[in-house]
């Protein structure tokens, strides 16, 4: 019988040639990186925000350090799985504040990531996380639907549940719990699912308020007064000085300008003592045992990329802010982002 | 109008072309998608520039689609989800030795939707955007149920399909209400040590191409893969026996389907593989002899295949209408344009007027290169079915891994739902369930679930499903008469049985 | 409630208990369904089986079991052998592509009913070449990510 071992000597070769193949690739590269990498983000969608930005940094990262990088739109709950499998540092994930917003949510799939994984570099922010009404609303700007809702109006809100489209929707409760105390229960969660859910929640009449972006809402905006479609800006969650990095001329045909009319100190949505702002930020998350070596040339990588200046131009172009901090300095300011929010949250409860 | 000439070089129509001929490679290798094609050239495009890049991810768009009615026809594998009507009549005429007459009929049922839709999208698509958003929650749960009422009348035994259709609902349930549809995130209907393969519930792609293709090879392999052929000779040639007569008669059911792809196509969240059973339905219930459907009729062909390529028009409506996509490939097409700094919205069509007529130029070329290439290439595609099953079959089973593998971007779960649904398959075969209808249910049921339960929430009570509004009623109405339809075809189908054995 | 009609058909469904609803409804219908199933259609069957008239479904009809727990058991390490492989050289796809070449080849022994030297070589070939082909294009050339 020498037919057995036709298989067995050309699987043992091709074996042996792969990992010959292997090794030589992973020679390429002299950093403690190695290999092929692959970036697992949090969004199933390879045409959302998450993927565009994540491709845009990974592809500058492939590049300078020389390696084979490849972002994987895998999910939320996949991504963290193969992150929390691989501690070598083929696997790291990019994702953004739902990462841990899910967890104060007590979204099923999220644990505490600061507890669990190391936070890396922040990368860029996407100023546009909006609130809109429409177009023909009785409510001119926020202040008048927190006033409404003061007055025991209820107020509908369109918003996909258990992350950063509902933290807007909770600092608004809580600035209401603290301006009209008892009247917060009078604004109320309409839980929907993608944009165009929220977007058909107000056509339909069945949501006074809907949480959109700037990108995908912008051309609702200019549409004329008597379309059932037309809808208004009333508040973008980013901080004042996030918009004034945006580009001149904005998105569409809505300036910087403009945009700024809709943050603060023109739209202010009070915490207490001080006014709650979101800007939804990329990060890098690393599995909590990967060789910290690596830690560190990806932020001295990410750090001559950003001094360099083009992914900048890139990012902007795509209407992200770019926002490198490195892995610590992003650690500790997550950390902090998340304790004010968590007492947002803990308060309207 | 000259500078948008000025726009169509020699290299758009290359790119549409070469778009098209790989989608209907993706598309015939069974669970690659339209969508992963589209996927995984979208970073080509930002070096192309925009029209070039449209053309060709367009072409990849036609192409993909198109492309799924290959396996569909020969190896009764769905080659992309929406193809899976085309596999109830194509499969049947390939095992009689007309694989090539199926697929000739299907490749020309295919340019008709896609050339339908692509007039309706250019056209109506402002109008219809508008018409669109009136479908909320409420509707878009009764076209889902309109679309389920097909199990009845497909069903062998009425009870038995019925109960595999449910089946195939609560399989589709397994897994979170998924946020992303505004549910709670919550896990159902599985024990706490499976949610980590099983959070997600099983993938809709693995779990056809695990339930035709590797239940499939089971049924053969209990056989002991008999003959070294796996379908009977075909005949080449004119003994294929394929005209253009096939279609006299005809020409209501496919603009019907057309018109019918093109529609479901244009709802938001509704779209993808429910429009092909529409279609098969509604062919089905008006048809004035629809008694061979189901067992190899050109007629359930056409219906399939024009309403899943009126599909891509349909889509785009939303897409550049509205700035939300009708499937999820206009979803990834969305990157295509914010990749380059361009929104779409309710203004995307009167402010880039010529990036507008680009893409339409590159639609309908797209779909005649498809047509060319897939009219004349069926001779020889259809040779697949000559190859001897030890070989194919091994075959097979690797592109489904690689398919079920990179269908969510490489997870191993996937790979194992198509053993299990395999498994499954096999099983549900043998104690007399009914796989068609289950898999209906299985690819119906998490819409049905979230459209029924927000519209409940939403507006507090059952009787809104009666009184949302005029087009509810007209839906009912079509409900109504398709069930009646297959309760009629039930009882004569069985008085004919009693009579055959009483005789 | 305006009339007994609309609270009769009224319904509030709890957000965080939502994910039960549409379930239990279908749960409902399916114990339905199966009851009927069970009196019209599986008793009647048990009862012919012990009149000898039907057999039971697998168990009673004859089947090739190399071939069938073959092909399971060859798929079933294919998968997972795929995955263990690959973990050795992180997404390059060389696990699937050793793995599938030995894994089509076998299948491909397995099926065939008589092994001449020309049938198995192109076998071989066939296996070397199809997965090679399938890795070369989809994980070089496209970039997508396989185990």
């Amino acid at each position: 019988m020498s037919m057995p071992n036709v298989p067995k000597t050309l699987g043992v070769s091709v074996l042996m040639a792969g990992m010959a193949f292997g090794s030589a690739a992973a020679m390429a590269a002299d950093g403690p990186l190695r290999g092929n990498v692959r970036v697992v983000i949090g969004s199933t969608s390879t045409g959302g925000d998450t993927y565009q930005n994540s491709s845009i940094v990974v592809d500058a990262l492939a590049e300078k350090l020389d390696l084979n990088m490849k972002v994987d739109a895998v999910g939320a709950s996949s991504a963290f799985r193969f992150l929390d499998r691989d501690p070598r540092g083929n696997t790291l994930m990019i994702f953004h504040d739902q990462s841990y917003l899910g967890y104060l949510y007590g979204v099923e799939g999220y644990d505490n990531i600061f507890e669990k994984y190391t936070i890396g570099p922040t990368v860029a922010i996407n100023p546009g996380n909006a609130y809109l009404v429409p177009k023909d609303s009785p409510y001119e700007n926020l202040d008048q639907v927190i006033a409404a809702v003061g007055d025991g109006e209820e107020v509908r809100v369109a918003i996909q549940p258990g992350g950063v489209s509902e933290i807007g929707f909770s600092a608004l409760k809580n600035a209401i719990a603290i301006e009209h105390p008892g009247m917060e229960d009078n604004l109320v969660a309409v839980n929907t699912g993608s944009q165009a859910d929220k977007n058909q929640q107000l056509f339909d009449d069945q949501a006074d308020l809907i949480n959109g972006t700037v990108q995908a809402n912008e051309q609702y905006t200019r549409l004329p007064a008597d379309d059932q479609k037309a809808m208004r800006f009333v508040w973008l969650t980013a901080r004042q000085g996030t918009i004034e990095q945006a580009p001149e001329d904005g998105l569409g045909q809505t300036s910087r300008e403009q945009l700024l009319e809709y943050v603060e100190p023109n739209v202010t949505v009070t915490m207490g003592d001080e006014n709650f702002t979101f800007d939804k930020e990329f990060f890098f998350l690393y599995n909590k045992d990967m060789d910290p070596a690596i830690v560190d040339q990806i932020d001295e990588a990410l750090g001559e990329i950003y001094a360099e200046g083009e992914i900048q131009e890139v990012q902007k172009n795509s209407f992200f802010i770019p926002n490198f901090k490195p892995s610590d300095e992003a650690a500790e300011y997550l950390e902090n982002k998340m304790s004010v929010y968590e007492g947002v949250i803990e308060n309207i409860q | 109008m000259l500078d948008i000439l000025s726009l169509l070089d020699i290299t758009f129509f290359l790119l549409a072309a070469l778009g098209a001929l790989v989608g209907i490679i993706f598309g015939a290798i069974p669970g690659m998608t339209a969508t992963m094609a589209v996927a995984v050239c979208l970073p080509l495009t930002y070096a192309l520039g925009l029209h070039h890049g449209l053309a060709l991810l367009l072409g990849l768009y036609v192409g993909g689609i198109s492309g799924g009615m290959v396996p569909a026809v020969l190896l009764n594998i769905p080659g992309t989800p929406s193809s899976i009507t085309t596999t109830f009549d194509g499969y049947p005429m390939a095992q009689r030795g007309e694989g090539e007459r199926a697929l000739r009929v299907c490749v020309v049922a295919s340019v008709v939707g896609g050339l339908v839709s692509a007039a309706i999208l250019f056209l109506f698509a402002p109008l219809l955007a508008e018409f669109s958003i009136k479908f909320s929650y409420v509707e878009k749960f009764l076209i889902i149920l309109l679309a389920l009422t097909v199990i009845a009348s497909m069903s062998r035994n009425m009870l038995v399909g019925i109960f595999s259709g449910v089946l195939g609902i609560w399989l589709s349930l397994i897994g979170t209400y998924s946020i992303s549809d505004g549910g709670n995130g919550k896990t159902r209907l599985m024990f706490d040590f499976l949610e980590p393969y099983l959070f997600e519930g099983f993938s809709l792609l693995p779990v056809l191409i695990g339930i035709f293709g590797i239940a499939t090879i089971l049924l053969e392999a209990e056989q002991g893969v008999k003959s070294g052929l796996s379908g009977k000779e075909i005949k080449i040639g004119k003994g294929g026996g394929f005209s253009f007569g096939i279609f006299r008669g005809r020409l209501t059911n496919l603009v019907r389907s057309s018109f019918i792809g093109t529609f479901v196509g244009m709802l938001p969240g509704v779209g993808g593989s429910a429009a092909s059973v529409l279609a098969y339905t509604q062919e089905k219930n008006l048809s004035r002899d629809s008694s061979e459907m189901g067992k190899g009729a050109p007629q359930g062909l056409i219906a399939s295949e024009s309403a899943n390529n009126a599909l891509t028009g349909g889509a785009l409506i939303p897409l550049l209408s509205l700035g939300i996509p009708g499937d999820s490939t206009t979803a990834v097409l969305i990157g295509a344009f914010t990749l380059q700094g361009i929104q779409v919205g309710p203004l995307f069509i009167p402010e880039n007027a010529d990036t507008w007529y680009v893409m339409m130029t590159a639609l309908v070329f797209a779909n005649g290169v498809m047509f060319f290439l897939m009219f004349y290439a069926i001779k020889h595609i259809a040779k697949v079915v000559l190859v001897p099953k030890y070989i194919l079959y091994p075959i097979i089973v690797m592109m489904c891994v690689v398919g079920a593998y990179a269908i969510n971007y490489g997870i191993m779960f996937d790979v194992w739902t198509l053993l299990i649904f395999g498994v499954l398959g096999y099983l549900i075969q043998k104690v007399g369930l009914e796989v068609a209808p289950l898999i209906i249910g299985f690819i119906l049921g998490g819409q049905a679930e979230v459209y029924f339960v927000k519209s409940l929430e939403s507006f507090g009570g059952y009787s809104i499903f009666f009184t949302k509004s005029p087009i509810a009623v007209v839906l009912w109405a079509l409900i109504a008469a398709s069930v009646t339809f297959s309760v009629v075809m039930g009882l004569k189908s069985h008085a004919k049985r009693r009579l055959e054995t009483s005789q | 409630m305006e009339s007994g009609l609309t609270s009769l058909f009224s319904v509030s469904i709890d957000f965080e208990t939502s994910h039960l609803f549409f379930p239990r409804i279908i749960h409902w219908l399916m114990g339905g369904l199966f009851a009927l199933i069970l009196v019209l259609r599986v008793l009647p069957f048990f009862a012919a089986v012990r009149r000898g008239e039907r057999t039971l479904p697998i168990l009673g009809e004859s089947m090739d079991k190399y071939r069938f727990f073959g092909s399971l058991a060859l798929i079933a390490a294919y998968f997972y052998l795929m995955a263990v492989v690959g973990n050795l050289f992180p997404y390059t796809g060389y696990g699937f592509l050793s793995v599938s070449i030995v894994f089509v080849f076998l299948m491909s022994l397995m099926y065939m009913h008589t092994r001449t030297r020309r049938k198995v070589v192109t076998a071989a070939i066939n296996a070397v070449v199809a997965p090679s082909l399938a890795w070369f294009i989809l994980a070089k050339l496209f970039q997508i990510t396989l185990p």
